[in-house]
Order: structure tokens, then sequence, then C-alpha cells
């Protein structure tokens, strides 16, 4: 499955067009992790712990994207996309959304 | 003997989420399973190129959005799970709701002017809820789909 | 090229457990682990409130006998006096520390109870006063006190219940009741262990000040005997300090060298003042 940001795959012609697929989810760390970012505030820098977070969300966003994708039959998904939104303190919600195409 | 009222109370509470949450949600789901069936003969991408050769008396901007809440099961549930990590399935439902349903309104305001496509399709979520006074707020989430309409020529 | 628009599995996104089996889930297993620290908490008030010296203990309260009001029982004044030097020669055989001084309050209290509170108090009622077989059983419910105060019982009770306090406080999220809810925790029993180490401390008592352990078994049967008739509801005594089988049976035994006839039970020698 081939992911792009990109309108097309270059050198590929797309031959089928099969609408918006999308992937999300949404995690939260543990109370534990949460009290330490929260200590972090008076240091600040990195929040290790959250950006861990949203890798692994926006990671399983993006197989539930290709999930649906692969479900109508496609081979590439174009025009990928991402949001993030905060749900409730500690916890986020990623969603991944592209076009299933079918390449050839 | 306050104590045993409140938890009497939360449970009451937890109940009525539950039960009149889940209802909701299924009518809900339903609803959009026939929207979406009656609505499919209008194409939604998120790609910028127009389809070649086509064309179009007008392209306009149409956009969907719809807010939704929590209901109190799913605020506790996410509260747990908040505690210790990991997915929050209630909301997962919640989210799908949202954006499915952003989706049909706009794909309706497309309808409304006899378009048959919309391109370049953007999703966004935003989270409503607000500093209230006291307890963590009730989450809610807007959702909103916009693009760009595209009504065909009727001449050709 | 084509433009299509195939039906898209949304279940992707929303996944399949039962939300309420996994509500469920969840609760217990922060319950369990709420527990195990209320449990770790309870354990280290405890301790921790040990390790505070009696002096300091003793300077906190100062006069106030916390738990009950005190109140001065009946019309006669010479009971308080016999109280007090019959706990001090009980509090001599016991070893108790210098920094420790016991003081016995008398008073009315509308049931039979006696209890140790923070500070070296002892609440003797004049209810429980008036039964009294014998001196050897007062002498029994004094030494018993006496022992628990030696034992840092009280504090270590108040310092138990300030942590599930807390985590009472912490887990419902208010905050507004505590203080008078820690000022009557330190009225409730104890546990088995802490009451059979507080009797074996009095037993010994007995001995050193009367040469025997007779008479302290009887203290439960007299009091057992006050059983209301119309409500069934016993004296307060015995359910701050319960008379299981157990504890009057370690009773008769520790009395089983007593000859009833050699060495005679005492009798009390101020009669209990005449309750209202």
């Amino acid at each position: 499955m081939e992911l792009t940001t990109l309108e097309t795959v270059p050198g590929k012609t797309i031959t089928r067009h099969l609408g918006l697929v999308q992937g999300s989810t949404v995690r939260s760390k543990h109370a534990g992790k949460d009290i330490l970012a929260g200590l972090k505030n008076f240091v600040g820098g990195e929040l290790k712990s959250y950006t861990a977070l949203l890798n692994e969300s926006r990671n399983e966003a993006i197989e539930r994207m290709v999930a649906q994708a692969q479900a109508v039959g496609a081979n590439a998904v174009v025009n990928i996309r991402f949001s993030t939104s905060n749900i409730a303190a500690g916890a986020a919600e990623v969603m991944a959304y592209g076009t299933a195409v079918v390449l050839s | 003997m306050e104590g045993l009222i409140q938890i009497g109370i939360f449970v009451v509470l937890l109940a009525v989420g539950w039960f009149a949450g889940r209802a909701a949600e299924k009518r809900h789901f339903r609803e959009l399973a026939k929207l979406e069936a009656s609505l499919r003969d209008i194409l939604v991408f998120n790609e910028r190129r127009l389809p070649p050769g086509g064309r179009f008396s007008r392209t306009t901007l149409v956009v969907g959005s719809v807010v939704i809440a929590e209901d109190y099961f799913k605020r506790v549930a996410a509260g747990l799970r908040g505690l210790v990590g990991g997915r929050i399935t209630v909301y997962e439902s919640l989210l799908d709701r949202g954006r499915r349903e952003a989706i049909v309104r706009m794909k309706q305001e497309a309808r409304e002017l006899g378009a048959t496509m919309i391109m370049n399709v953007r999703l966004e979520t935003a989270s409503m809820s607000e500093d209230q006074s006291g307890r963590a707020p009730m989450f809610s989430a807007e959702f909103i789909a916009y693009g760009t309409a595209l009504v065909p020529d009727r001449r050709s | 090229m084509s433009y299509e628009n195939p039906d898209v599995p949304h279940e992707v996104n929303v996944s399949r457990d039962n939300a309420l089996v996994e509500f469920l889930r969840l609760l217990a297993g922060v319950a369990l682990v709420v527990l195990a620290i209320a449990a770790a908490l309870y354990l280290a008030g405890g301790w921790l409130a040990r390790q505070i010296p009696f002096a300091t203990e003793s300077s906190w309260v100062g006069d106030r006998v916390l738990g009950i009001d005190v109140a001065p029982a009946g019309t006669r004044d010479d009971v308080q006096p016999y109280l007090q030097t019959l706990s001090d020669d009980l509090a001599a055989a016991m070893q108790l520390p210098d920094s420790m001084t016991i003081r016995v309050h008398y008073t009315q209290a509308g049931t039979a109870n006696a209890f140790a509170t923070l500070g070296g108090h002892i609440v003797v009622t004049n209810e429980l006063y008036r039964l009294m077989p014998s001196e050897n059983a007062l002498a029994m419910v004094l030494a018993h006190e006496i022992a628990h105060v030696k034992a840092r019982d009280p504090i270590s009770a108040l310092g138990s219940g300030a942590s599930l306090a807390l985590v009472f406080a912490v887990v419902s999220g208010e905050a507004d009741g505590l203080a008078p809810r820690l000022a009557g925790l330190v009225q409730l029993g104890y546990s088995r262990s802490v009451e059979r180490d507080a009797d074996r401390e009095a037993v010994a008592a007995l001995r050193a000040h009367y040469g025997h352990a007779g008479g302290g078994a009887s203290l439960f049967e007299v009091l057992a005997a006050q059983q209301h008739p119309v409500t069934g509801a016993l004296p307060t005594f015995l359910s701050t300090h319960p008379a299981d089988a157990e504890r009057i049976d370690e009773l008769m035994r520790a009395a089983a060298d007593w000859d009833a006839v050699r060495q005679p039970l005492t009798p009390v020698r101020v009669p209990a003042a005449r309750g209202d």
C-alpha cells in the first residue's frame, strides 16, 4: 500500500479513484505519566511520554485508514492529511484521511 | 448516609447514561446508514485535481458540521481509562458518528445545489469543552467537513 | 480513469469490545489498586503515628479528652481519686515510661463503657463502674486501657484513620467532613490482636498488683448480662472490646492458678455515684 501526501505517485497513473478513507483513534496515557508531564510544565521542553502517545496514535490511525483502503480494493492512498485534537487532559484523537486510489 | 445517597445518584446517572446513550447512538447510526445510502451518488474525494474533461457550471464551498457531546457513562469510562492508559474505546463511536454526520450534512448541502461531486474535502475535529466552574466539563466535539462542490454543467 | 465511492467499512474505527464489560473490568482493576494503596497507607499511617513521641502527643492534647464530653458523674466526688490511685498503682506495676501520665476521668455517658484516648486520658463511665463485681474486675478494665496507652494504640488508630480519610477524600473528591470524622475515629474498636496484647499486659498488671489474675473474666459476664430486654443492645464496652469466646478463655486460663478461697477478690472500695 503506497502512502503519499502528494496528489499522485510520481511515475504512476491513477486508474480508479475510490473516495475518502479515514482512520482515527483516541488514546490516553496513564495517570502516572500525566502527573509527570504536569511537573514537566515547570521546566519546559519535550514531553516524551506525550510524543510517544501521539506517535502511537498516529500509527494506529494510519493503520486503520489503510485497512479501509484495502477493504475497498485500493493499492494506494493519496493526499494524506492528519488532524489532531485534544479530547481531555492527557488524551488526544488523531485522525488520518486521504483518498483511496488504484495505481497502475 | 449522604455517602450512600451520593453513590446511589452516581449509579443512577451511570445507568441513564448507559441505556439512553446506547439507544441514542444506535438510532443515530441507523439514520446515518440510511442517509449515507441515499447520498451515495454524491462522490467525495480529498484530491485537488478535478476530473479531466468534466464540465461544471458551478463550483462552490460546501460545509457540514455537527457538535456531539458525550453521555455520563462515556465520561466515567473515559475517566477510568485515563487512569490506566490506552485506547478510549467509548469515544471512538462518538467520533465516528460525528465525522460521518458532518460528511452527510456536507453532502446534503451539495445535494441542494445539485452537485454530483465534492473535491478537496477536508475534515477537522475541535474539542468544545470549555472550562466550566467546578469539575471537568462534559466532553463535546465539533466535527466539520468542507470541500468544493462541483455542479455539473447540464448543457453538455 | 473512474471516480467512484464504494462502501467503506466504518467498523475499522470503532472497537468491537463490549463497552460495559470493559468498563467493569477497568473499574475492578482500579478498585483493587485503590484498596491496595489504602491498605498500605493505613498501615503506614499507624506506624508513623506511633513514631510521634508521647510527650508531643500529650502536649497537643493537653487537658482535652477527645472522643467524649466529660461530664462529672453524679454527686460523689471520691470515686475519681480512687480510680486515679488504682490506675497509678497499676501503671507503676506495668512499668510505664516516665513521660506517660495516665489521667482517669469518671463520667456519665448513658452506657457502660471505658476507653483510652489521646494524651493518656482514660475515661470510665459511671454505668460501667456500677456494674463491677470486684476491684479486680475494675482493675482489669483500667489495666487494659493503660495497656492501650502504653502501646500507643489511640494515636495509631488516629493515624490509620487519617490515612483512610485521606484516601476517601481523594477518591470522592470531597474534603469537607474530614476533621470531625477524624476526632471520632479514636473511639473505634481495635483489632483482635491489639486487644489480645492489651489483655496480656493487663493480666500481668493484675498479677503484679494482686498476686493473681482472678476476677478478670467476670467483667465480660457481667457486661453481657446487661443486654437490654427490649432492644437487645449490649453495653458499648462490648462493641468496642469484642468479648469473643477465645478472649474469655484466655482470661480464664490466665486465672487458672487463682485460688478463690485463699485469694479472695477485693471489693470495690468506693460505691458508685447515684446516676440520673
